[in-house]
């Protein structure tokens, strides 16, 4: 439990799939950092802190980018966690705050690659992904959770329909929210239409690559905006390289920790009001909800197809990645940490959950060889 | 093209990895021998039928296998061999690839 760390405000950039010619990554992170700033009510000399990740800094590092956004800083840190980056962000300033390095931390994430640009960074993953993977035409993650995708429809009985419940239903989220890139309605007809784009996933179950950053403001508690209820973090807990990739990947680094995050947070997953999923893939969404226990009996299609289809459930209730889009892992994780702040302080606007008052919220990435190797967790409850 | 594909065998638990590890997972060993396997069981496959940012993108498949020396890889396939097929695989460069077993 963090008692002397809360989150005190969130703001993001506007997402576009295509980036004006001259708009880069930096300009997007900018629009978030402003916005957070000014949600947070503090202003740009009262941030000690930083952390940022992102896949467009380079050859730049994080020093740089403070001193392009004029911040002096006396705590910083660069996260390259992919997916699961925005919620080891929070975990660390989180710690920074409370331990007194910081006062006031900055967590940022922000890409802006571009298609041909997202493609290079798929080819060159690491490593393994140079060498083993990139010359098979792998196709970078999609091929690889294609792979991951094969292995959960067999092992839990799914149907494709299945993850087309989750794709359909953040898709009406995501027509509740300005920000998301893909707003229109979708059928199961279309979804089930789509093209192929790697068996047996097709459009509708990959996320797609847009423009974009989040920021999220991290204080201690007397910080906050007095008008509002804050926003506490009850337990974080994050993984790395959990399994030597040496599993099937149905099985995430999240199954290492959830039950220490529910003791911790003396929260079960049925206290649970809304919950930010990372969702690069329904495949994947499916998986982290296993681990943490939202899906009784280890029943993933009933999950699909009565807890998402029927709406039993919020999830992703900004449209997640496959709807709004993602901005790089990075931001793409700090953006279901930005939604479950909005709903806990009612602030989620047509697609608030009526009476939220605990959240989850999850991050999920680095593609090693087979599948993640990082993923990371947090309880977030509102404070009157 | 060369036949087999490289793995790295833990010399001191002997257990078998791909990529080449630095440390054993298993023992927390430092030393490797690299060893070749032949032959491997298809698991999943999938067909790439889109590249980000690539026009005239031909399909490519690809599949997750179980190697005959212990570790599971990704591999190229270049043939029509399903789940379920014994293949035989094949370096090209730093790459596996597989295709069905000659009888």
């Amino acid at each position: 439990m963090f008692e002397n760390a809360a989150i005190i405000g969130v703001g993001q950039s506007a997402y576009t799939r295509r980036p004006e010619p001259g708009q880069t990554a930096l300009h997007f992170m900018r629009d978030a950092v402003v916005a957070a700033l000014t949600d947070a009510s503090v202003g740009a000399k009262d941030i000690q802190g930083m952390a940022v990740a992102s896949f467009s800094l380079a050859p730049d590092a994080a020093v740089d980018l403070a001193w392009k956004l004029g911040l002096s800083l006396r705590w910083l840190a660069q996260d390259t966690n992919g997916g699961s980056a925005g919620m080891s962000m929070l975990g660390n300033a989180l710690r920074a705050v409370e331990t007194g390095a910081a006062e006031t931390v900055l967590i940022l994430g922000g890409d802006a690659t571009g298609l041909a640009g997202y493609a290079k960074v798929a080819a060159n993953y690491n490593t393994a992904t140079q060498k083993h993977l990139s010359p098979l035409g792998h196709g970078g993650p999609n091929g690889v959770y294609a792979l991951v995708a094969s292995r959960q429809i067999k092992k839990y009985g799914l149907e494709k329909s299945d993850y087309g419940h989750i794709a359909i239903a953040q898709r009406q989220w995501a027509a509740k929210n300005p920000y998301a890139v893909y707003r229109a309605p979708l059928t199961m007809d279309e979804y089930l239409a789509a093209p192929l784009v790697a068996d047996p996933l097709a459009r509708y179950d990959c996320v797609p690559v847009v423009a974009g950053a989040q920021a999220v403001i991290v204080a201690q508690p007397d910080r906050a905006p007095k008008a509002r209820p804050g926003v506490r973090v009850r337990a974080h807990r994050a993984s790395y390289n959990y399994d030597n990739q040496e599993g099937d990947g149905l099985q995430t680094g999240i199954s290492t920790f959830a039950s220490e995050l529910w003791q911790e947070a003396g929260a079960r997953p049925d206290d649970i009001d809304v919950a930010s999923i990372y969702d690069d893939y329904p495949t994947m969404l499916l998986a982290q909800a296993n681990d943490l226990g939202l899906i009784p009996g280890n029943d993933l299609a009933r999950f699909c197809r009565v807890t998402i289809g029927e709406k039993r459930f919020p999830v992703n209730t900004w449209g997640g990645m496959l709807s709004a889009g993602q901005p790089g892992g990075h931001a793409g994780g700090l953006n279901g940490i930005s939604e479950a702040v909005l709903q806990l302080q009612h602030r989620a606007g047509e697609r608030q959950v009526k009476g939220a008052r605990l959240a989850l919220a999850t991050g999920y990435g680095m593609t090693m060889y087979r599948y993640g190797g990082t993923a990371a967790a947090a309880i977030l409850e509102r404070v009157e | 093209m060369s036949a087999g594909v490289t793995i790295w065998r833990c010399a001191n638990c002997r257990a078998g990895f791909f990529p080449e590890p630095l440390l054993c997972p298993r023992c927390h060993g430092k030393k490797f021998e690299t060893d070749r396997v032949h032959e491997a069981v298809v698991e999943e496959i999938s067909v790439i039928r889109h590249m980000i940012g690539q026009e005239n993108w031909q399909p490519r498949r690809i599949a997750s296998v179980l190697t005959s020396g212990g570790p599971r890889m990704t591999v190229g396939l270049r043939d029509e061999s399903g789940p379920g097929a014994t293949i035989e695989l094949f370096e090209e460069g730093t790459a596996p690839f597989g295709r069905a077993k000659a009888k």
